[in-house]
């Protein structure tokens, strides 16, 4: 679905502030996966999804969609995959402008040209995935709470029903509550649409929780690509990066070294938990 | 991207030049912009040439750099130069090709000394911002206009307002990247179409932008007043500025050219 070659990008060339953002990435994402892209701040993450839409052009290196070399189109064809490849913004309320829930979330589609039959079935689909309900619709999108925002701007990337829905940390500054929900409304527009899903976070727990594979972004570059279990193996690596491996999946590791029959692929309290009492029941077993 | 540009941007590194008083760095481009428009033939601007050589070399800043912020002012350059070239007088500078009289050598010798003295001029200018950081030159232009207290000018608060404006420029230029780049990602098309159409696509932008903007500007005037902030009355000064070596020095070169500049006048 998505690969790069090579892919790299520099910001500011030629002037005094130049930096280097992301550094030779190769990677494969395959349809239908759900990644959860992983790296401490200013490692490159946003800059690479951004990539992803033809929103930034490579300063060298290719993207291919679709087995399709993004930047060798023309330029119709690069706007046309940014219906296919939808990219949610870091905070992105602050993108909301119309008068009306509803205007708002129609502009992707109607961007696309949509009869008006299709676009508002988009609409209500979108506003259903994200759990708005249908007294804001025609409420000012400025009128709302910072969680609704969040919901709207999300539900109008969402009614571009793309191929491949990427968030750039969706959660961020949501209480306990308001994560997890958006997080399982992603995970269920995941798995009612099969679209591949990119979920950029800072946290090891909402990742593991949802994600199929962890893609590791470090200082640049892409450290690991593999699917969870296997990156969560690399524990100590991780933690030179600055990131850790959720507290309950450490816990069972070190429940491992100490002799006792755990899993070690747990990385939910819940896992946890059944691990244990499965441990307990047995354990019972053995000394009777 | 709107971050590429670089005219009246402040390049944070360490240099001679970085270290000059911002006051005194305020009072020699006042002296070199004086001194350009005295300069009355080529050895004054080969002068004033010298000179930004000098401060180029000085502040780690190459021309290079300074000569790509020209970019967006090419246009206006070449307007100008445009109009003396057709108010000019004198003989016509080719006398055997009819349609080209309108050139005459009067009004070309014109139109190159105003390019000359513009280009220097925004490059000296563009050294003094390049050079110094905002805070510190709003914080100069209060110390220096200071006597105009006298007349009951509001010196400190023009200054902080100056301040907060140049403070909160490349915030909102980082803002509108951010929203053009959403705005795209949904589908948005601000490259094609008529004017009305390009003129609507960019309802998009404005609004999330005025609306951040009044943000901020309300939080910020509610830090500020978290802070006692009431006024220029009163407040004491955190930085203490006080001329060193390097400002006498940076003095007595443009002292020199300066008065090599009358002289060429002069003689
Ligand atoms: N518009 C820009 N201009 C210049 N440099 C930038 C720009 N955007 C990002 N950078 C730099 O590129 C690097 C990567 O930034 P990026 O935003 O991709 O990181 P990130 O992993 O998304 O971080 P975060 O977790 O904080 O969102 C950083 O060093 C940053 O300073
Ligand atoms: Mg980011």
């Amino acid at each position: 679905m998505i690969k790069t070659e090579h892919l790299s990008h520099f910001y500011s060339v030629g002037t005094p502030f130049e930096t280097v953002a992301i550094e030779d990435i190769n990677l494969h994402i395959k349809k239908g996966e759900y990644v959860g892209v992983i790296g401490h701040t200013g490692s490159g993450k946003s800059t690479l999804i951004a990539h992803f839409n033809a929103i930034l052009k490579p300063t060298s290196g290719k993207i291919f969609i679709d087995g399709k070399d993004l930047w060798s189109e023309d330029k119709k064809q690069r706007i046309q995959t940014r219906f296919d490849v939808g990219l949610v913004f870091q905070y992105p309320e602050h993108q909301l402008f119309e008068e009306t829930v509803y205007k708002d979330i129609a502009f992707g589609p109607k961007n696309m040209g949509l009869s008006e039959e299709e676009i508002h079935r988009r609409v209500e689909k979108a506003m259903r995935f994200v759990g708005l309900s249908e007294s804001v619709l025609e409420k000012s999108p400025f009128d709302l709470s910072g969680g609704q925002k969040r919901r709207v701007a999300i539900a109008g990337v969402m009614a571009l029903e793309p191929k491949v829905l990427i968030l750039d940390e969706p959660a961020a500054g949501l209480d306990p509550m308001g994560r997890d929900e958006i997080l399982g409304r992603i995970r269920e527009y995941h798995q009612e649409t099969g679209s591949t899903v990119l979920l950029v976070s800072h946290s090891m727990e909402d990742v593991s929780k949802n994600a199929d594979s962890i893609l590791v972004m470090n200082r640049g570059r892409c450290q690991m690509h593999a699917s969870v279990p296997e990156v969560f193996e690399r524990a100590d690596e991780l933690e030179k990066m600055g990131l850790d491996v959720p507290r309950i999946t450490r816990v069972f590791f070190a429940l491992q070294d100490k002799g006792y029959p755990v899993s070690r692929n747990v990385f939910t309290v819940e896992q946890g938990k059944a691990e244990i009492t499965r441990l307990l029941k047995e354990g019972g077993k053995n000394h009777a | 991207m709107l971050k590429d540009i670089t005219l009246g941007q402040y390049f944070p590194v360490k240099s001679f030049m970085h270290a000059l008083d911002p006051r005194m760095k305020l009072l020699l481009t006042l002296l070199y912009v004086v001194a350009l428009f005295l300069v009355s033939d080529f050895w004054g601007f080969l002068v004033a040439a010298f000179l930004i050589g000098l401060v180029a070399s000085f502040s780690k800043i190459s021309l290079k750099v300074v000569f790509r912020g020209l970019k967006p002012l090419v246009f206006i350059i070449m307007f100008t130069a445009f109009f003396n070239v057709l108010y000019g007088g004198g003989e016509p500078l080719f006398p055997q090709i009819e349609w080209l009289s309108w050139i005459k050598t009067d009004g070309v010798k014109n139109a190159a000394f105003m390019i000359i003295r513009i280009i220097l001029l925004i490059l000296g200018t563009s050294y003094l911002t390049y050079t110094t950081s905002p805070v510190m030159l709003t914080d100069a232009l209060e110390r220096l206009m200071r006597p105009l207290k006298i007349f009951r000018f509001p010196v400190h608060e023009l200054a902080m307002m100056m301040t907060i404006a140049l403070r909160f420029i490349p915030t909102l230029i980082d803002e509108t990247d951010k929203i053009i780049n959403a705005q795209k990602a949904r589908g948005a098309d601000f490259e094609t179409g008529n004017i009305i159409r390009r003129a609507k696509a960019l309802i998009p932008i404005l609004i999330p932008l005025l609306v951040s903007a009044f943000h901020r500007a309300e939080e910020l005037a509610d830090a500020m007043e978290c802070r006692c902030y009431h006024g220029g009355a009163g407040r004491t000064r955190y930085k203490i500025y006080s001329l060193g070596w390097r400002d006498w020095v940076a003095l007595g070169a443009m002292v020199l050219s300066f008065a090599a500049i009358i002289m060429l006048r002069i003689y």
